[in-house]
């Protein structure tokens, strides 16, 4: 089993935006599926982790909550992306490409001066 | 994250903070579960037993009760969550504590109350900003004198022009010169206008609503007479019509078109209706106004030089004025100190009301202080039956920061509800204070409870509740095992914080005497006032006044002579309709008598100055001088003005006849000491001669009448001489007429007779003689009452203070007494030892608070009369009525210690 990563501050909120988008409406079980198979289960999601994350997006106004029958014929509360929630996930996904390219260019291995 | 949604979510937030949550909390358990039967659903699928799965499956959820809080946490405002969970339990013990709560609440509310009031009177009359532009940079000019009525005696036109050109700091000057007309219509009103020069409203910064300004094309002879409003006058007279620009007015008889309305702003040194340009007073554009250099009728207010200081303007106007004096002997008589000064406009403005309300202020701090200590008092009671409490709350784990907290909270809630009965306290008071405003300063009607006062209250509140948090007592970490240790009862009787209450009690006595010296010498005024006799017989009269003189001349004349001429011409007429109202009146049911005269009895007339026949006065001396009125033959008797010597006037005295002169008690005592005055002579003197038709010729004094109260109760008798009417010039009337009833009941009769002979005539004053005199010592009392009232609240305060203090120390000596109770010491023993604790505090307090009144009624004495301010009989009894009341609110406690049961009491009951 590879090893499990903490998920980082800030990037799990794009990460749930990032899989709304893909998949559509989904419940919370679905959400932390996802992302730990996207994530080769190198990221595992607590509860306690992943829900207040859901409520703070929800407050923000970015995705949507409500009950509704899941394929397996359970109830369960489907999170799906809101209109804002689509230009917020834009908008994260630009500045975390200017960040990470950022951050490789001061990482990469120097050139040594000519 | 955009701000929009930032906000959204705080907003989501706050919601949930203050929801219950059960709902939501139901919510968040049912996906909470549906997340974990999923979990558990595909662990069975990937071939682990029902058990191992859940099992599995609730190991990798991180726990679910975690989860929860987290989600919690982030549902609401977990810091906004301790607050709200502090206001319950706040709320809760006060809710618990309901004698302690109302008594904070309504002394709070007392205090804070009579001080947002009065700070708000304050702040409308003293503190706001004024409506004229750059109104910081507005000057006043004043001139007085030491002479009667010399404190505020204008300028002469001469001297405008030598401080206009010898004091350039003073930029822009303009004129301002008050003058009375009948504003004729069909309901006549006397208006007060100010002839004002055409930069009066550029100087004084001010815009018009309507219309334009005067300017400086209006000044000077030969332009049309223009008429600005005053805003005021505008809405009471004109309704606030908007098309009133345009209309024409008759003032005394002369057409003048309203040119325009100016802004609202408080007016000085009087109220006016108007503004009107020099041209419609021939008198004010004579060469005797323009050269006579005593003849002063004009204020002056100007607008600083940008750059220039008030410093620069003061010195450069001193010097000015010195050059006058010196160049012009003859206008500045040396014995009568003649002086300028420049004061900031808001100043001039606030002047009469500041004393009076800083006095006010202060006594109501005063209030404020004693309230306050009180609250200190039981809250450091009630601290003490609620230390167990905070004990045990700190040894559960409640830090010291929390406790406070909660302290403060609920500190916070009493002097926050103590605010709220204040502010409403304050609403009803001040419709009170505006009435008394109204009569010290122009600006009353710019007083209101506005944010500011708002923020002054809740100011207040905050204060007060920091102060109660700060003196509470609060556990310390450390010492938590000794307290409890020692058993709570040990420690209610801490020594430290007994001695801090019982300085609080003393200091609310000291403060108390105080404020009720201070109310017993203003009280004391109030009798001696009322015991002043008016000098009348009787005072069942109804007044009022009436001009029918018209001062415009016809046509515009700018020369006084025929302006004079024109005068003496109506002189006739308006004498006819005097004479004929008279008659009219003395024939309505219930007249027993009429006289008329130029002044009602009781009111004040200008002072003239006179020359006796064989006598001169030195060079450098100031000229004697004394008030002039008018009468009839028949005024004296009216207005029950005793005859002391010789004759009234009688129908003899006709124009034309020799000239004869009455005069009062005080000018034989001034001027005839030690000889009889009738048959001496005496004649006005003086410049104002020349543009005045009064006539010089000596006129012989043939009687001496009683003295009266001319200009106030509180007034010295002046020197008064009465010319009889038939020999001078009607310029203005007023009736006396003496009543066999309610003289008031007169008033629609008179009315109409007036208005029957003078259908333009505007009556004024119509008052009784009762009224006259109330309405002149009326803001002395509703000052006395005032402090009077502030003085009762103390007292009372104090007093709940001392019962207080003294029952709570009587509550934790439960035990002692009952020692001492069962070592032999008797009930009366008891109630003495109690007595002695308290009446040592009160003694104390005495002391002190007399030792202050003997400095702080100092401070009274120019609102004193026919009392000292250091008055033995008030201050007696003032001691001794605040000793009473303390030591009856030290009985009740007494009695209550005497009534110890030994048997309980050593139990521990």
């Amino acid at each position: 089993m590879p090893e499990k990563l903490e998920v980082q501050q800030g990037t799990l909120a794009l990460m749930i935006l990032k899989t709304l988008e893909g998949l559509g409406p989904l419940h919370g079980y679905g959400i932390a599926r996802r992302i730990e198979e996207v994530s080769k289960f190198r990221l595992s999601l607590n509860y306690g982790t992943l829900y207040p994350a859901l409520l703070k997006l929800e407050q923000e106004g970015f995705i949507k909550a409500e009950w509704r029958q899941s394929e397996n014929n359970r109830r369960a509360k489907y999170y799906g992306l809101t209109a804002a929630g689509r230009k917020q996930l834009a908008r994260e996904t630009r500045e975390w490409n200017q960040t990470a390219d950022l951050i490789a260019a001061f990482l990469a291995p120097r050139r040594e001066a000519p | 994250m955009s701000i929009l949604s930032s906000f959204r979510a705080a907003l989501r937030r706050v919601q949930g903070t203050l929801d219950t949550g059960a709902a939501a909390d139901d919510d968040m358990r049912a996906e909470l579960d549906a997340h974990l039967e999923m979990a558990t659903a595909e662990n069975i699928r990937r071939g682990m037993t029902p058990d191992e799965a859940r099992r599995r499956a609730l190991l990798d959820s991180g726990g679910l009760t975690v989860a929860s809080e987290a989600v919690r946490d982030q549902r609401g405002l977990p810091w906004l969550e301790s607050i709200v969970a502090d206001v319950k339990y706040a709320s809760r013990t006060l809710r618990h504590a309901p004698a302690f709560t109302a008594i904070v609440i309504i002394t709070l509310g007392l205090g804070i109350g009579a001080n947002t009031a009065i700070f708000s009177v304050v702040r409308g009359v003293l503190l706001k900003g004024l409506p004229h532009r750059d109104a910081d940079r507005l000057v006043y000019l004043r001139q007085s004198t030491d002479k009667p009525d010399g404190d505020n005696i204008a300028f002469s036109v001469p001297e405008v022009h030598d401080l206009r050109s010898g004091a350039p700091a003073l930029g822009t000057l303009a004129e301002y010169s008050p003058m009375t007309y009948t504003l004729e219509g069909e309901n006549s009103v006397r208006v007060n206008v100010g002839l004002v020069t055409g930069n009066f409203f550029e100087t004084m910064g001010l815009s018009p609503i309507l219309g334009r300004m005067t300017r400086p094309s209006d000044d000077g002879p030969g332009v049309p007479p223009v008429m600005v409003l005053t805003e005021q006058f505008w809405r009471q007279h004109f309704g606030a019509d908007p098309n009133v620009v345009g209309t024409m007015v008759k003032l005394d008889g002369q057409s003048v078109p309203i040119i325009g309305v100016v802004q609202a702003a408080p007016w000085f040194p009087d109220r006016v209706d108007g503004f009107l340009n020099m041209v419609v007073s021939p008198h004010h554009l004579s060469a005797q106004m323009i050269q006579g250099r005593t003849h002063r009728m004009t204020q002056i207010v100007a607008r600083l030089t940008p750059g220039a200081t008030l410093h620069d303007a003061r010195a450069q106007v001193s010097s000015v004025y010195t050059r006058m004096q010196r160049d012009h002997h003859d206008a500045y008589d040396s014995t009568s100190h003649y002086r300028v000064s420049v004061v900031p406009f808001k100043e001039a403005l606030g002047e009469r009301a500041r004393f009076t309300l800083w006095l006010l202020m202060a006594a109501a701090a005063f209030v404020l202080i004693i309230s306050a200590a009180n609250v200190v008092n039981l809250t450091l009671m009630r601290g003490v039956r609620r230390e167990a409490e905070l004990v045990v709350r700190a040894a559960l784990g409640a830090g010291v920061g929390r406790l406070r907290r909660l302290l403060l909270v609920e500190n916070l809630m009493l002097t926050v509800m103590g605010a709220i009965l204040g502010l409403a306290l304050a609403f009803g008071g001040v419709k009170l204070l505006v009435g008394l405003a109204a009569r010290y300063s122009p600006r009353a009607g710019e007083i209101g409870v506005d944010y500011v006062v708002l923020g002054f209250a809740l100011g207040l509140s905050l204060l007060l509740a920091l102060l109660l948090s700060f003196v509470a007592f609060v556990p310390r970490e450390g010492t938590l095992a000794s307290i409890v240790n020692a058993g709570f009862r040990r420690m209610a009787g801490s020594l430290s914080r007994q001695r801090v209450q019982r300085v609080l009690v003393v200091a609310q006595v000291a403060v108390s005497v105080v404020l009720l010296a201070g109310a017993g010498l203003l009280m004391r005024t109030m009798v001696e006032l009322s015991d002043v006799s008016t000098g009348l017989q009787s005072e069942q009269m109804l007044t009022f006044s009436l001009t029918l003189m018209k001062f415009v001349a016809p046509g515009g004349t700018t020369d006084n002579m025929s302006f004079f001429r024109s005068i003496l011409a109506a002189d006739v007429h308006v004498k006819q309709q005097y004479n004929q109202m008279e008659q009219e009146i003395r024939a309505l049911p219930g007249v027993l008598d009429v006289g008329l005269g130029s002044q009602a009895p009781l009111r004040a007339s200008d002072q003239w100055l006179i020359k006796f026949e064989g006598k001169s006065t030195a060079v450098g001396e100031a000229l004697p001088s004394a008030d002039m009125r008018s009468a009839d033959p028949s005024y004296f008797r009216a207005s029950g003005i005793p005859l002391l010597q010789g004759r009234e006037f009688n129908d003899t005295d006709r124009a034309g006849s020799g000239r004869v002169v009455i005069v009062n008690r005080t000018f034989v005592e001034q001027y005839f000491p030690n000889e009889s005055p009738l048959g001496k002579r005496i004649a006005l003197t003086g410049e104002v001669l020349q543009f005045t038709p009064l006539s010089g010729d000596w006129r012989t004094i043939v009687g001496v009448v009683g003295n009266t109260q001319d200009g106030g109760m509180d007034q010295p008798h002046r020197a008064a001489m009465f010319f009889p009417r038939s020999q001078e010039l009607s310029f203005g009337g007023s009736f006396v007429i003496r009543a066999n009833g309610d003289p008031s009941l007169l008033e629609p009769a008179v009315t109409r007779i007036v208005h029957s002979i003078a259908p333009t005539g505007a009556i004024q004053n119509l008052m009784t003689v009762a009224q006259i005199k109330d309405q002149s010592i009326a803001p002395r009392r509703l000052n006395a009452e005032l402090i009077a009232s502030l003085g009762a609240l103390a007292v009372i305060i104090a007093t709940v203070g001392i019962a207080g203090v003294l029952a709570f120390s009587v509550s934790t000596r439960t035990q002692e007494i009952g020692i001492r109770m069962s070592l032999g010491a008797d009930r009366a023993r008891v109630e003495r030892m109690i007595l002695w604790e308290g009446g040592v505090l009160l003694g104390i307090g005495l002391v002190l608070g007399v030792a202050g009144a003997y400095f702080g009624t100092l401070v009274l004495r120019g609102l004193l009369f026919g009392v000292a301010p250091h008055d033995p009989a008030t201050f007696i009894a003032v001691a001794l009525g605040m000793a009473a009341i303390g030591l009856s609110a030290c009985w009740i406690p007494a009695l209550r210690a005497a009534r110890v049961d030994p048997a309980v009491a050593m139990r521990g009951g």
